[in-house]
C-alpha cells in the first residue's frame, strides 16, 4: 500500500433540501481509498451508501447537494469549499469545474457500475453501441478501435460469441451477461477506481457467486481500485480489502476486513454480523437487528444508533462520539465512533443502561415507511435490497 | 427478413377487419332511414314503374346479402359503385377529393410534430419552470377547444383583420400553375399552396401539437430519470447527448402510437376544418353524401376511411416493430 491515497474523502456532507425538511444523507464521513485495493462501504438500505459514492463524482441530483468536505483524487480537488472573505463557504479555486469532472473524471477516471443491470442498459441501443459509445468517449479512440475493444472486454468478461452479441440488444441478455457488460463498460474505459453500488444485489446467488470470482480476477489483472458498496456483509468477506460500515450518514467503524469481522469494535456493525447468514448457523439464529433506522431528516440524539443499541446507555443519548483510533492492525487504524470505545471517558461505564431503548421506541415502527422514504430522498438502494 | 414477415403478417391480419367494416357500413347505409329512390325524383310526380326501374337498375330490387355480395366483387375490381346525387362512379368522385384531405391530414401531422417534440423536450427539461406551466396551460387549450373553432378564429384574425392569409379554399401543388388564374410559374404556385394551407393545417394541428406534446413532456420526463440516463452521465456523456440521443430514443415510442391512434381523429377533424375553410376534399365529400342520402358514396367513403385507419395502425405497428428492439414480431424469440 502507497502512503499516498488514491482517493481522499474528508468530511464529506450531502444533504437533500426536501419540503419536510433537510434531509441529511450523508453526514461527515471520511474515508481513504488506496490503489489497488477494494474498499467496501457497508449498510442498510437507506444508510446514504449510494449518495455518498454518488457525492464523489459530482452525480447527486436535486435537491440533493453537496454541502460540506473535500474529496481528493490523484491530488486533485473533485470537490473542496473554503472561507470566504465574509465568513461564507465558497468553491475552491482548484476544485474542477462540472466540464472537468465530465471529461476527465467520468468514466475514464471513475467509473461505476450500477445495481440493476436490467435498467442500467439503454433498451433501443445495441449492447455493442453502448460500450463502444463510452470507450470512444474516454478513451478518444476511433470508433473502429472502440469496437474492436469492446468486443475484447466482452470476451474477457465471460461473455461468449462476443462479436455476435455485441449486435444484440439488453433484452437478449440475462440479469448475470447484463451485469458483465456493465463490468466490461467499467474496465474497457481503463478508470483507476470503480464504484460498484450493489452490483450483485439484483442477482440470485450462483450468478452473485460468479460476478464476485470474475470481478476479483479482473481486480488483480488491472489493479483497479474498487470502492464495493453493499448491504452484503458476506459479499464484504468476499472480496473486500478494508470496510467503512455506514449508519443514518456516518461511517461508525473503519477496518481491514480481517479485523472487522474477528475484532469487531462498534454494537452496530456486531448486530450486522449476528443478522448475517452464516454457513454455522440455522435461520433460527439470526439475530435481527431490532428496530429499524431512523430518519435521516431528524437523527436521534447523541449516538444515532442509541434507539437500537443493545450496550446504549444514558450518555449515547447525549454525547455523539466521533470515530476514533481504537486499535491497530499492522499499522492500519481500525476505527469506531462508539462511546464505549472512546479515550475520553464520557462516562459510559458508569452510566445506566438506557431503559428500553429498542422497545420503547416503538413509535418509530409505526411509521415505518415515512421513515424508509425520508432516510432515501434520491431514490437511494432501488428497489429494496433486503438489508433490513 | 423478419421485418418483412411481420409486414406481411400484418396485413393479413387486417383483412378480417375490413370485412368487419364493410359489413357494418353496409347495413347501416342501406338499413338507415331515408329512401334514396324519392329523394332522387326529388317529389316529382312518379309512377310505380318508374320507380320499380330505378330499384332495378341501381339493384334496390334485390335481397340484402345479394347486394353485399355484389358489392364486394365490384370492390375486387376497385367499382365502388355509381353515386346516384352526382351521376358518376364513387371511385372517380374519390379520387378527386381524397388529394386535398391527404394534404391537409399529413401536414396537420407535420406541424403538430415538429412544434410538439421539441416544445414536449423543453417541457421536460425545465420541469416545474414557468416554461414548463406555459406549455401545460397551452395543451389544456390546445385539447379542449374544437378544431373548427380554432379555424373560424384564425380566419377572422389572419384572413379579416389582417388580411396576410388567404380564408378559403387549397392550391393544389401537384397541378399545372395554369389551372389557377393568376399564377405563374412553380415557384408561385407552391408559395401559393404553402399560403392557403397555413390556416387549415393549424386549426387540424393543434389537437394533435397538443396531445403529443403532453406525452412528449411526461416521456422525456420519465426516461430521462432512468438508470441509463443515470450511467450515460456516470461515463461523461455530455448533458445535450443525453437528451438528443439516450433519453430521447426511448420516449419517442409512445408517440409513434398516439399518432397512429389518432390518425381517427384527424380525418374527423378534417371533415370540420374542410367545411370551415371551403375546402373541397374527402370530407365535404361526405357530408353532401350524407345529406343527399347518396348510400352509394357514403359506403364508398366510410370504407376508404376505415382502410385508412386500418392502414395508419399498422404503419404504426411497423414502425414500432423497426424502433423497438424489444418488439419480438407476434413470436417469441
Ligand atoms: S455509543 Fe452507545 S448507543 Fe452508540 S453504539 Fe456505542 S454503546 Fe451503542
Amino acid at each position: 500500500m502507497s502512503s499516498e491515497p488514491l482517493l481522499r474523502v474528508e468530511n464529506l456532507k450531502t444533504q437533500f433540501f426536501t419540503e419536510a425538511g433537510t434531509v441529511r444523507a450523508v453526514d461527515g464521513i471520511s474515508f481513504e481509498v488506496y490503489e489497488g485495493e477494494i474498499v467496501g462501504l457497508v449498510g442498510e438500505s437507506g444508510a446514504g451508501k449510494s449518495v455518498a459514492s454518488m457525492s464523489l463524482l459530482r452525480l447527486v441530483e436535486r435537491p440533493g447537494e453537496i454541502v460540506a468536505g473535500e474529496v481528493t483524487y490523484k491530488g486533485e480537488t473533485l470537490f473542496g469549499l473554503e472561507d470566504g472573505p465574509n465568513g461564507d463557504l465558497r468553491k475552491r479555486d482548484e476544485m474542477l469545474s462540472n466540464e472537468e469532472i465530465r471529461t476527465r473524471i467520468r468514466g475514464n477516471e471513475i467509473a461505476v457500475i450500477f445495481q440493476d443491470p436490467m435498467e442500467s442498459l439503454n433498451p433501443v441501443f445495441t449492447v455493442g453501441g453502448q460500450l463502444r459509445e463510452f470507450i470512444e468517449l474516454n478513451r478518444g479512440l476511433s470508433e473502429d478501435e472502440a469496437r474492436r475493444e469492446a468486443i475484447d472486454m466482452l470476451r474477457e468478461v465471460g461473455i461468449p460469441d462476443p462479436e455476435q452479441r455485441y449486435e444484440e440488444y439488453p433484452h437478449q441478455f440475462s440479469g448475470g451477461m447484463r451485469q458483465r457488460v456493465l463490468i466490461a463498460m467499467a474496465l474497457a474505459c481503463e478508470p483507476s477506481l470503480i464504484i460498484a453500488d450493489e452490483p450483485t444485489t439484483a442477482l440470485d446467488v450462483t450468478v452473485e457467486g460468479q460476478i464476485l470470482d470474475l470481478v476479483d480476477d479482473l481486480q488483480k489483472k488491472y489493479g483497479t481500485s474498487f470502492i464495493w458498496v453493499t448491504h452484503d456483509l458476506g459479499v464484504v468477506a468476499e472480496i473486500c480489502d478494508r470496510v467503512n460500515v455506514m449508519y443514518l450518514g456516518e461511517i461508525v467503524e473503519q477496518a481491514p476486513v480481517d479485523e472487522l469481522f474477528y475484532d469487531t469494535k462498534h454494537p452496530y456493525t456486531q448486530a450486522l454480523l449476528e443478522s448475517m447468514p452464516r454457513p454455522d448457523r440455522t435461520v433460527a439464529d439470526l439475530e435481527p437487528i431490532e428496530g429499524v433506522m431512523p430518519e435521516a431528516i431528524n437523527p436521534p440524539s447523541g449516538c444515532r444508533f442509541h434507539p437500537r443499541c443493545p450496550d446504549a446507555r444514558a450518555v449515547c443519548k447525549r454525547v455523539h462520539p466521533e470515530p476514533k483510533v481504537v486499535a491497530d492492525a499492522d499499522g492500519e487504524p481500525h476505527r469506531a465512533a462508539c462511546v464505549k470505545h472512546d479515550v475520553f471517558d464520557v462516562g459510559y461505564d458508569e452510566s445506566p443502561p438506557l431503559e428500553g431503548a429498542v422497545d420503547g421506541e416503538g413509535s418509530r415502527r409505526t411509521d415505518e415507511p415515512q421513515s424508509e422514504l425520508a432516510a432515501n430522498p434520491a431514490g437511494d438502494e432501488p428497489g429494496g435490497d433486503g438489508g433490513e | 427478413m423478419k421485418l418483412l414477415k411481420y409486414t406481411i403478417y400484418r396485413l393479413l391480419q387486417a383483412i378480417p377487419v375490413l370485412i368487419g367494416i364493410s359489413v357494418i357500413t353496409f347495413l347501416l347505409a342501406n338499413l338507415g332511414p331515408g329512401d334514396p329512390v324519392s329523394l332522387m325524383l326529388q317529389g316529382q310526380e312518379h309512377s310505380e314503374e318508374l320507380v320499380r326501374s330505378i330499384e332495378q337498375r341501381y339493384g334496390l330490387d334485390r335481397p340484402l346479402h345479394e347486394r353485399y355480395l355484389t358489392y364486394m366483387a365490384g370492390l375486387l375490381e376497385g367499382d365502388l359503385g355509381q353515386s346516384i346525387h352526382y351521376q358518376r362512379p364513387v371511385a372517380d368522385l374519390i379520387l378527386d377529393r381524397i388529394g386535398p384531405t391527404l394534404l391537409l391530414v399529413l401536414s396537420a401531422y407535420a406541424f403538430a410534430l415538429a412544434t410538439a417534440i421539441p416544445l414536449g423536450i423543453v417541457a421536460a427539461n425545465r420541469r416545474n419552470e414557468p416554461t414548463d406551466h406555459a406549455s401545460r396551460i397551452a395543451a389544456l387549450v390546445g385539447v379542449s377547444t374544437p378544431s373548427f373553432w380554432i379555424g373560424i378564429v384564425l380566419i377572422l384574425i389572419f384572413a379579416v383583420k389582417l388580411g396576410w392569409l388567404p380564408s378559403s379554399g387549397l392550391i393544389y401543388p401537384w397541378r399545372p400553375p395554369s389551372s389557377y388564374p393568376g399564377i405563374s410559374g412553380h415557384l408561385e404556385l407552391y408559395y401559393e399552396s404553402i399560403r392557403h394551407l397555413l390556416l387549415p393545417m393549424i386549426a387540424l394541428g393543434t389537437l394533435q401539437m397538443a396531445t403529443i406534446m403532453r406525452v412528449e413532456r411526461t416521456q422525456m420526463i420519465e426516461s430521462l430519470q432512468g438508470e441509463y440516463v443515470k450511467l450515460a452521465r456516470a461515463y461523461g456523456v455530455p448533458e445535450r447527448t443525453i437528451l438528443r440521443k439516450h433519453a430521447f430514443q426511448v420516449a419517442q415510442l409512445p408517440i409513434i402510437t398516439i399518432v397512429g391512434l389518432n390518425l381517427s381523429t384527424a380525418l374527423g377533424g378534417a371533415v370540420l376544418v374542410e367545411t370551415v375553410f371551403n375546402i373541397n376534399g374527402m370530407g365535404q365529400l361526405f357530408v353532401e353524401a350524407i345529406q343527399q342520402n347518396d348510400y352509394q358514396l357514403v359506403m364508398g367513403v366510410t370504407m376508404l376511411l376505415g382502410v385508412l385507419f386500418v392502414v395508419g395502425v399498422i404503419i404504426t405497428d411497423i414502425s414500432y416493430a423497426y424502433v423497438d428492439p424489444r418488439v419480438t414480431y407476434g413470436e417469441r424469440e
